[in-house]
């Protein structure tokens, strides 16, 4: 289908405001949800007030969205060919079940419902791209043990420089919180790099006038405004969910997510955040004490690695065949 | 001329405690040497203020950097440790200052045959300020060596124990007056009591090492 004649299907171009509607609505969730990843230790903490962690995550995740989230979208945009009504049913699912799973409790991803989402539509058109889908599915599973592997880098990195470095216990601290924050500004760059394509991915080459780089710009401002409104309960809480984090645990956790996160993003698979930064607090923990892990809450994470997808796949099936 | 960072500001405040607590304790040391020289209310009066003058530097020193720490100089984990080493250190003074000034409002008179003992303990006690405050310089320095100075602060507050504990016994096994030997087991334990605060700081500065261990 043309641009054209996919833009003719609602006059005037409306149908482009009111399509990206879900995706803005998937986005601001997102924001809402994963910031809490990159900046969550440190405003729990109190090191970064809120509001200053908000402002500098959202103008990271612009940038990022739009310097490197491209990749994504091309991605994203290639899993299968849509039409008017499957956008919205795609973004319908993978809306619902992004509510519905945090509703329940469970650790959301966007890539994972939106993914699903389109899988569903494209095992139901029978129009699926296998070898985008494969691809995708092995960076999944890749997510928490790059983040792992990274997390062990990072760890013996940082820890030759503590047990040799001469310092004080402030400079000591300083340089831990304080990295903290600078990795979290790296965390939402790769945040936005990675994940803009959830929210706007599969609108690209269908809305007139609407180019990819537009299409990063306005995934990311919806990213964005989820962290800005929304996002302050979740980083609050986060931190303490998987394992107590001190400064040291918390830095590497949160950038070997951003790493892992960023490699993927260049790559063009967008990937889950909290999957990142779990995989990396799994990995200090099996260096440290795993008797320290929450493995209830570790359960729910794989449950959620798991439904997320599934139910959105059903939806979205479901929902193309009741509709067309 | 640069202007100092906050954490050089804390750092240069937390030397200057330690310079006021290092003044205190060498009063306090002098007090005690000289009491032993025969009681001179006069020249123990002159002595107890040297002690106090320090100990109420120490407190102004105290008290500005609790005001830094209130104005959120350092990091939130830094604060609570500082707020919290710098409480405990002041208890080391205000100890050195309450033994001095029981001697002069009680007129305690030290039998020559105790002296020797008792200003070995004070040495000890002292003795034991000083690791502490080498401790808590190296917090501030090079903050992994100083977990290896609270095991030196340990094992001078044990000696300082057995100390208190020979000379209590030599209190209540010799021919004194029965006021006196209580007057005398309560000074032996205030001043024993300068090790125990220290070792308290020590105590501190091994749980702020250990938070920060990998």
């Amino acid at each position: 289908m043309s641009v054209t004649e996919f833009g003719s299907w609602w006059p005037n171009g409306a149908y482009s405001v009111v399509s990206l509607l879900g995706g803005a609505y998937l986005g601001w969730a997102l924001g809402a949800n994963d910031a809490a990843n990159a900046f969550g230790t440190a405003v729990g903490s109190r090191i970064i007030s809120f509001r200053r962690a908000a402002v500098l995550c959202a103008i990271a995740l612009v940038a990022g969205a739009a310097l490197q989230g491209q990749g994504g979208i091309r991605t994203l945009s290639g899993l299968t060919e849509q039409t008017p009504t499957t956008l919205i049913i795609v973004s319908i699912s993978a809306g619902i079940t992004v509510t519905l799973m945090t509703l329940m409790g469970f650790p959301i991803s966007t890539s994972q419902a939106m993914i699903g989402a389109i899988t569903g539509i494209g095992l139901a058109t029978r129009n699926l791209y296998l070898s985008g889908l494969a691809k995708v599915l092995i960076c999944w599973v890749a997510t928490p043990f790059g983040a792992m592997f990274f997390s062990w880098i990072i760890y013996f990195l940082l820890r030759f420089v503590f047990r040799h470095g001469r310092m004080s216990v402030l400079t000591r601290d300083k340089l831990l919180w304080g990295g903290l924050i600078l990795v979290g500004i790296y965390g939402s760059y790769a945040l936005g790099a990675n994940n803009v394509a959830n929210a706007t991915g599969i609108y690209s080459g269908l809305l007139e006038g609407v180019t990819d780089f537009h299409l990063t710009l306005i995934g990311g401002g919806a990213i964005a405004l989820g962290v800005l409104t929304f996002s302050k309960r979740v980083m609050m809480s986060v931190g303490t969910k998987v394992m107590k984090l001190d400064a040291f645990n918390a830095f590497v956790a949160v950038a070997s997510m951003a790493s892992t996160t960023h490699i993927f993003a260049l790559i063009g698979v967008p990937v889950s955040t909290s999957q990142a930064v779990i995989g990396g607090i799994i990995g200090v923990g099996i260096l440290q004490d795993l008797a320290n892990l929450k493995f209830g809450i570790l359960k729910s994470f794989s449950a959620g690695w798991l439904l997320t997808p599934l139910i959105s796949l059903i939806l979205a099936a479901a929902g193309y065949a009741i509709f067309m | 001329m640069r202007r100092k960072g906050k954490q050089q500001q804390v750092q240069a405040l937390m030397a200057d405690y330690n310079n006021q607590v290092i003044t205190c304790l060498d009063a306090f040391q002098n007090a005690f040497v000289r009491c032993c020289d025969g009681f001179d209310p006069q020249q123990l009066a002159a002595d107890y203020q040297a002690v106090h003058r320090a100990e109420g530097q120490a407190d102004d020193i105290r008290r500005s950097l609790e005001t830094m720490m209130y104005s959120k100089a350092v990091f939130p984990e830094s604060r609570g440790d500082i707020l919290g080493l710098i409480e405990t250190m002041d208890k080391v003074p205000n100890q050195a200052e309450s033994a001095v000034r029981m001697v002069l409002r009680q007129h305690i008179e030290l039998p020559m045959d105790l002296c020797g003992g008792i200003i070995e303990l004070v040495n000890v006690s002292t003795s034991c300020v000083h690791a502490m405050i080498e401790g808590v310089n190296q917090l501030f320095d090079n903050y992994l060596e100083a977990a290896s100075t609270a095991g030196k602060i340990d094992e001078l507050e044990s000696e300082a124990d057995h100390l208190e504990e020979d000379l209590i016994d030599w209190v209540f096994t010799n021919d004194l007056q029965d006021l006196q030997k209580v007057l005398l087991r309560d000074l032996i334990a205030s001043v024993s009591s300068v090790a125990d605060r220290a070792e308290n700081v020590g105590d501190r500065i091994r749980v702020m090492v250990a938070k920060r261990s990998i």
